[in-house]
């Protein structure tokens, strides 16, 4: 009788073996590591503007402050866009004849707004408040990443569920002194466990963080 | 029949017949595929800002803006929220007195109408759009040929007017054409009432009761709790007045009356009379006090009522009052103001606010005659809408198609724009400059939240065009005009301009109350029985006078006492039912004179016999797709004089049945709602008689023990004061973004309310609980969820996760108290009913709440996103929330301040107070669910030589 298995049988049964126990492993390890990918976060993606405005310019090189233009933040739940006006503080007396300009100018004269690409999303059923934050001590940076050095903006975290967890879970390590929260060239300093700790027992005094009615109602 | 060419299979000659050969196929495949998976990406978002930001303006931010709301054309205070330029919720204004911070169903389902989608968008002619220009010139033509004339053959139709400069624009047209003829009518009229006023007093006199210092009264078929302009700040003045738990200082309400009314079903003693009875009542009460009325014979039970009521009355005078309804005949009312006069009643008599001495019914009668005497040939209809809203006996509708120059003025395309050879559309109150007084005569400016949506103008503007102008002119500047010149330059203007505007109250415009003349006794001979039927009717609770018959929140507002949704009915006594063989939702036939209508009947225990009650505003031809012939029209059976009864109205049975939509589904348990609403006297809660055992606060449970956080939110609804009236449901539907289902769904018992009000009868008396969200601490909800949507969060908040919910509903099976609700379809998001998918519709949508979706569980929330905005505000300022800071909707509507709503962990707070008073109660408190929301049995207040309340 020939024999019924190749010399090779005993390996693939043993790898067989191996796999069913690893593979299902290896799957939710890999859909993990994709839903947490820049891919999919989105955090690979540098938006084109109607206008190329470049952050690294106005907040690294000039030194503009984020609330300057961002005029909500500290009292209201969304950071919001400036108006064409903001923009024409400056430029109508500087670059008033510059053509990357020229979306500004047409807007003020036409009283269309200008259209900007989001770049943050949240889902519709979060409910996010900056100025919460703000006040709390989270900083500028800390989510929206270093934009002085950005010339056109990118998201710079995941802003998943579970990133966000991260830090309502724990606070402190991401938390600042009211001095550091508008500074776009923030560190944290080496001792921050420590001040971390102290700012969030200042400000910071429930547990009710990680209510799922805190965010989506 | 088209065949696609790739398909045609007619001709096998080849791949080369459709120019699609294996490779082809095969690219088209694979770019197809890339395609599809490429376009997986994220959908790409824009953000636009403002190009000049609105002063005072921050995105994100809701702005509060004071205006004022007509009803009946009487205004109401209001605070609407504005969102990024769109308002999205009305509150009361706590400065206006008749509203005093609440408001009323139809002033939240205002902001719906807003963004109808049926609005009229254009100028019409013979059913063609026209520009504006294009009236403008006919209308110039036309005018030119009147003013020769003086005007003759011009005449206005409107409701009331009660807007200071828009009646000093129809005086200045009568003054520069004095042949212009003015009438002015109301559905809901007070005819009767301002009749009575002439009868005792010589002149027209409004009364307007001081609810508060009475403390005995007895309603003659009278309903101050009602709906109408007065009902909040009545409602709110009545309860009041009925809080403290001493019996001598507490309200003690008698109520005759035919039908239940609001005030009927809160009345410590109420009996069941016919109309006609109401009057030998009357006449009873005013002989016991000593005038030479002729002995009237009354049935022993009403006798002993009456002679209990006029001993307490009489006990009580300076705090007693007497009240005849707008059914009563004039005599009824002078009779009233002569008994009060005795009783010494706590009554203010103001001027009247309307300005028209002539009746309504009077001025349709006239109308009606000048229209056949082919007097009037350019007609104009101001916001009315007569060919629905009149008398049937009158047929205006016909007479105004005859007329060869008709313009209508209305916010929607209707029953008289059709017969109007113009039809232009008015702006809503939310887009207009306007100005408008109370029933007390307290003056508001109206002031738009948003730009007119349509190419639509004021009335205002159109009077400016018809005054001779050739503009319109803008309605910001014709008011303005109007209170500089009021102003007389004695102030600085625009500062007073400012305060009017942010208090939403002109300062001292209430009229002056003056001690009216001694009111004469009129001779009044006592009234027989009605022969056959009496039709009652009544205005509606939920569309009022038909005018808001296409607001689909009110078309789904559950009538008070039946529950009844999208439609009237008739309401019968039990035992006339019984004689005639016919059971809810049988049709019965109508006739009174030449009019026949067919229409659905409920019994109605404890409506008198030989009385059959209605609703008007119903069975409209043209309200547009939500409210178009929804229920029956009863303005048809109404004679000629607009009466409120219809004597003689003969009833026979037909073979048909008709399916009654209502939310609360009516079994009688024994015993049941002695247990879900209980009921006290003053007596038995001073004595510690509890008809109830309350259940132990903590019965044994396996549940873990829970630990709360900060805060510990809570609600308690007392059921004394709350009066039916459904301003927490609309408030509530307004604020949280809840879908209306549409008839379809309502008949197969899907409604989507997260607060409803059940009616309970006990003793034969009804009585009202609003039920939201129980936030049982030991919620039965919870547990059965497969996939934790329903949990708990640290401040005892039942949560419901529209995001993780799968819809099993396992949670709505297990919820004792049948709070929660399924969306079985997209009701508010794909699979809206009729219009209510339409863009502008989602402009009325709350931005704080989500917009819950096909399968998703829903439930009241407790408002969280106020709590949440209140924390928020609280932890940005460092400090705890304050006591009272969190208010949710349905409590901030409410004219009787029956919901609370507080911390519990905080001891001082008045949540606290309320549920350690002794009449506190759970609702199914032995279930152990340890319910957040609580309530406080109802208190009455019974006349002990009457012995037990009495149906």
């Amino acid at each position: 009788m020939p024999q019924l298995f190749p010399p090779y049988a005993d390996t693939v049964a043993r790898s067989v073996l191996i796999a069913i126990v690893v593979l299902p492993f290896l799957s939710v390890a890999l859909a993990y590591w994709i839903s947490a990918s820049e891919y999919v976060t989105g955090r690979s993606i540098t938006y084109d503007q109607p206008i190329p405005f470049s952050h690294a310019h106005h907040v690294g090189g000039l030194g503009l402050d984020c609330r300057y233009c961002h005029s909500g933040v500290e009292t209201s739940p969304v950071a919001g866009i400036p108006p064409t006006h903001t923009c024409m503080t400056c430029h109508s007396q500087l670059y008033t004849q510059a053509a990357m300009l020229a979306p500004v100018r047409a807007s003020l004269v036409d009283g269309q707004p200008i259209h900007w690409n989001k770049v943050t999303k949240l889902p519709d059923y979060v409910y996010f408040d900056h100025s919460i934050h703000v006040a709390k001590g989270i900083g500028c940076t800390t989510c929206h990443g270093d934009v002085a050095t950005m010339p056109l903006m990118r998201q710079a975290q995941p802003l998943t569920m579970g990133w966000c967890l991260n830090c309502h879970r724990d606070p402190a390590p991401y938390l600042r002194p009211a001095s550091g929260i508008f500074d776009p060239d923030w560190k944290f300093p080496d001792d921050q466990d420590r001040r971390g700790a102290i700012l969030a027992h200042q400000h910071i005094d429930n547990n009710h963080l990680t209510d799922c009615s805190v965010c989506h109602r | 029949m088209n065949v696609h060419p790739y398909v045609r299979c007619d001709e096998p000659s080849g791949p080369s017949a459709s120019g699609l050969d294996r490779r082809a196929t095969l690219r088209l495949f694979v770019s197809g595929t890339a395609l599809a998976l490429a376009s997986c990406g994220r959908p790409s978002e824009q953000v636009t800002p403002y190009v000049e930001m609105p002063e005072g303006e921050t995105p994100g931010l809701p702005m509060r803006f004071a205006s004022a709301l007509a009803l009946g054309g009487y205004g109401r205070g209001v605070i609407v929220t504005s969102m990024e330029g769109r308002p999205i919720k009305i509150d009361g204004n706590p400065r206006h007195p008749a509203s005093l911070g609440a408001t009323d169903v139809f002033g939240e389902a205002s902001l719906l109408s807003l963004y109808d989608p049926d609005r009229s968008k254009t100028p019409r002619s013979d059913s063609r759009i026209q520009p504006w220009s294009a009236f403008e010139a006919a209308l110039r033509a036309q005018l030119e040929r009147k003013k020769l004339r003086h005007g003759a053959g011009i005449a206005l139709l409107t409701g009331r007017i009660t807007s200071p400069t828009l009646v000093e624009k129809i005086d200045g047209l009568t003054k520069s054409l004095p042949e212009v003829k003015w009438y002015r009518y109301e559905p809901v009229d007070d005819d009767a009432v301002r009749a009575g006023s002439v009868q005792a007093f010589g002149r027209a006199l409004t009364a307007i009761p001081r609810f508060g210092d009475v403390r005995v009264a007895l309603m003659l078929d009278a309903d101050p709790l009602g709906f109408g302009p007065e009902q909040i700040r009545f409602a709110h003045d009545l309860i009041g007045a009925r809080r403290s738990h001493v019996a001598q200082d507490s309200l003690r309400l008698y109520a005759a009356e035919p039908a239940w009314t609001l005030t009927g079903a809160i009345a410590d003693h109420r009996l069941a009379v016919s109309h006609q009875l109401v009057r030998n009542i009357a006449l009873t009460i005013a002989g016991e006090l000593g005038a030479a009325a002729p002995a009237t014979e009354l049935p022993p039970a009403v006798s002993e009522f009456v002679k209990a009521a006029a001993d307490d009355l009489a006990a009580r005078r300076g705090a007693a009052l007497v009240q005849a309804g707008r059914s009563q005949p004039p005599e009824v009312h002078a009779l009233c103001h002569w008994i009060n006069h005795e009783l010494r009643a706590p009554i203010d008599f103001i001027e009247p606010v309307d300005r028209v001495a002539m009746g309504h019914a009077d001025a349709l009668g006239a109308l009606r005659e000048d229209l056949d005497g082919r007097r009037i040939d350019t007609l104009f209809i101001i916001g009315a809408n007569p060919a629905y809203d009149t008398p049937g006996d009158l047929q205006l509708a016909e007479a105004i198609g005859a007329v060869p120059f008709s313009v209508h003025l209305g916010l929607y395309e209707d029953e008289t724009a059709a017969r109007c050879t113009w039809h232009l559309p008015q702006s809503h109150p939310l887009e207009s400059w306007s100005d408008i007084r109370a029933f007390d005569g307290t003056g508001s400016i109206v002031q738009p939240l948003i730009r007119p949506l349509y190419d639509s103008r004021t009335a205002h503007e159109l009077l400016t065009l018809v005054g001779g102008s050739t503009t319109a002119g803008s309605g910001y500047d014709i008011v303005r005009n109007h209170w500089r010149k009021a102003n007389n330059g004695n102030v600085d203007f625009d500062a007073w301009w400012r305060q009017s505007l942010q208090d939403g109250v002109i300062a001292n415009s209430a009229a002056i109350p003056a001690p009216p003349p001694s009111p004469k006794l009129p001779q009044l001979t006592p009234a027989r029985a009605g022969m056959n039927f009496t039709l009652a009717l009544s205005p509606d609770p939920a569309v009022f006078d038909g005018s808001m018959a296409n607001n689909a929140w009110l078309q789904e507002c559950p009538k008070p006492f039946t529950k009844l949704v999208w439609g009237n009915a008739l309401h019968m006594a039990e035992d006339d039912a019984h004689k005639l063989g016919v059971v809810d939702g049988d049709v019965v036939q109508l006739t009174h004179g030449r009019h026949v209508t067919e229409m659905p009947i409920i019994t109605r225990p404890g409506q008198a016999s030989g009385t059959l009650a209605a609703t008007l505003g119903y069975g409209r031809s043209a309200a547009g797709s939500i409210g178009s012939n929804v229920g029956v029209d009863l303005y048809r059976l109404r004679p000629a004089g607009g009466a409120w009864v219809i004597e003689n109205v003969d009833i026979v049975r037909t073979p048909r049945r008709e399916n009654l939509l209502r939310t609360q589904h009516f079994f009688q348990l024994e015993g049941e709602a002695e247990e879900l609403q209980p009921r006290l006297s003053l007596a038995d809660l001073a004595q510690g008689h509890f008809a109830f055992t309350k259940p132990d606060a903590n019965p044994p449970t396996l549940y873990p023990q829970t630990h709360y956080d900060a805060y510990e939110w809570a609600m308690t609804i007392d059921t004394s004061a709350c009066i039916g009236c459904n301003a927490c449901v609309i408030a509530c539907q307004a604020e949280n973004n809840v879908p209306i289902v549409g008839p379809d769904q309502i008949a197969v018992g899907r409604d989507m309310h997260w607060l409803r009000i059940d009616n309970y009868t006990v003793g034969g008396r009804p009585g009202f609980s609003p039920v939201p969200c129980m936030h049982c601490e030991h919620a039965p909800c919870e547990p059965v969820c497969p996939v934790a949507a329903s949990v708990h969060d640290s401040e005892g908040l039942n949560v419901q996760m529209y995001n993780r919910c799968v819809g099993t509903r396992f949670c709505q099976s297990n919820c004792p108290y049948k709070v929660r609700r399924f969306n079985f379809f997209g009701y508010a998001d794909g699979e809206e009913y009729k219009g209510f998918g339409a863009d502008i519709v989602k402009a009325v949508f709350n931005p704080d709440v989500t917009v819950r979706g096909r399968g998703v569980m829903e439930k009241c929330t407790y408002c969280v996103q106020r709590i949440s905005r209140a924390r928020r505000t609280a932890e940005k300022e460092g400090r705890a929330i304050r006591d009272g800071e969190v208010v949710t909707a349905c409590q901030a509507a409410c004219p009787t301040q029956a919901i609370s709503f507080g911390n519990l962990s905080e001891p001082q707070s008045s949540i606290n107070a309320m549920r350690s008073e002794p009449h506190a109660y759970a609702l199914l408190g032995n279930l152990g669910t340890r319910p957040r929301t609580t309530y406080l049995a109802r208190l009455q207040n019974p006349n002990s030589n009457l012995g037990k309340p009495q149906s």
